[in-house]
């Protein structure tokens, strides 16, 4: 069952495995290894570390991911981010700094 | 009909003079009803469940937040409303529910602003507002679908209704159908190493507790100890009377 509307901050210090669905704004801080979804806006704080499929409206991401990102609208990689895996989304930002290892492919983004 | 049940602290003599006085005033209201005693080998439940077979509509609990405890698996689910009298310690949800402290509470009761609430439950035993586990360092599953792990012992509050608003902490809503789960952990951070208390929040429907050794958790003010804990919320069980100062 997936986490309801309102926001949801997973913090430093703790670890998260497992499929995480929400249906409201989320916070990474912390370790997450499984999947990550949410049909609202996605933060990645710089001191989370992401091995996991990542889908979500819009995010902004500070930290690190291991795998796919797939964002239906809008993308913002900080100076700090990483990404190892393929990143799709429609409009993309990305800061002087940020390091993405993976195809990266732009438009229309299906559900 | 309202039957009122006197927790066993009302029966400490300190207590008489204000008791006096809200009996005298439930009268003057109009709202007096029948008075249950509580009691060493009375079955506080039994005796609810019979009341309500007789056809009493509100049920007072007189006391704290234990007094409630003690009631609320008998009257969720029911058209029974429930009302608050607090006295002595430990009234942690009236003072949520915007219940006054002894006599103002009868105008409250009075007034009967009725809410329809969530309750939370654990291993078959309801709560209303939170269960707390401090030193938490076992393993999360979070409705059925992810499992959080803390680095270190922390601080597990997993709420229906509860908050500090004295702290500027938000209250949770406990009629969202969801727990908000807090877990505090101090981290190590930056070259000094100096700690600070980062807090995870997750609203979720089901949570279990899994830990190797037997650990306490505390809902609503009552302790329990073992090693598995199942964890959900039953949405909207709970009439409970309310008053205009309310925190949700």
């Amino acid at each position: 069952m997936a986490s309801s509307g309102q926001e949801t901050i997973i913090a430093q210090g703790v670890k998260v495995e497992g499929d995480f669905t929400s249906t409201g704004d989320v916070l990474i801080d912390g370790e997450v290894a499984g999947t990550v979804r949410t049909a609202a806006s996605l933060r990645v704080g710089e001191t989370a570390r992401i091995s996991a499929d990542v889908t979500a409206a819009t995010a902004v991401i500070a930290g690190e991911i291991q795998g796919n990102v797939h964002i239906q609208d809008r993308l913002e990689l900080l100076d700090t981010s990483v990404i190892h895996g393929d990143v799709e989304c429609r409009i993309l930002s990305v800061a002087a700094g940020a390091t993405v290892n993976g195809r990266v492919s732009m438009g229309e983004v299906k559900e | 009909m309202y039957c009122y049940i006197y927790d066993d602290l009302t029966q400490n003599q300190r207590f008489a003079p204000e008791l006096a006085l809200i009996e005298n005033r439930l009268t003057d209201l109009g709202i007096a009803g029948k008075i249950v005693r509580m009691a060493l080998f009375r079955n506080v439940q039994e005796m609810v469940r019979d009341e309500i077979r007789r056809g009493i509509t509100s049920v007072i609990a007189v006391g704290n937040d234990e007094t409630v405890h003690k009631v609320i698996d008998v009257i969720s689910g029911t058209n029974v409303v429930l009302g608050i009298i607090p006295l002595g310690e430990g009234n942690e949800l009236a003072a949520l529910l915007g219940v006054p402290h002894g006599l103002a509470a009868c105008d409250v009761l009075s007034a009967r602003i009725v809410e329809t609430i969530d309750a939370g439950i654990v291993n078959g035993k309801r709560f209303l507002t939170s269960i707390s586990v401090p030193n938490f360092g076992a393993e999360l599953t979070c409705d059925g679908a992810y499992r959080i792990t803390p680095d270190e012992p922390s601080f597990l509050e997993i709420r229906n209704l509860g908050g500090d608003a004295s702290k500027s902490e938000r209250i949770s809503d406990p009629t969202d159908g969801r727990l908000e789960t807090i877990l505090r952990v101090s981290v190590k951070q930056g070259w000094l190493g100096r700690r600070s208390v980062c807090e995870s929040v997750l609203p979720l429907t089901t949570l279990a507790i899994r830990s190797e050794t037997p650990i306490s958790i505390t809902a609503d003010g009552e302790e329990m100890t073992g090693t598995r804990f199942d964890i959900g919320i039953e949405s909207g069980v709970i009439r409970v009377i309310s008053g205009r100062g309310r925190k949700f």
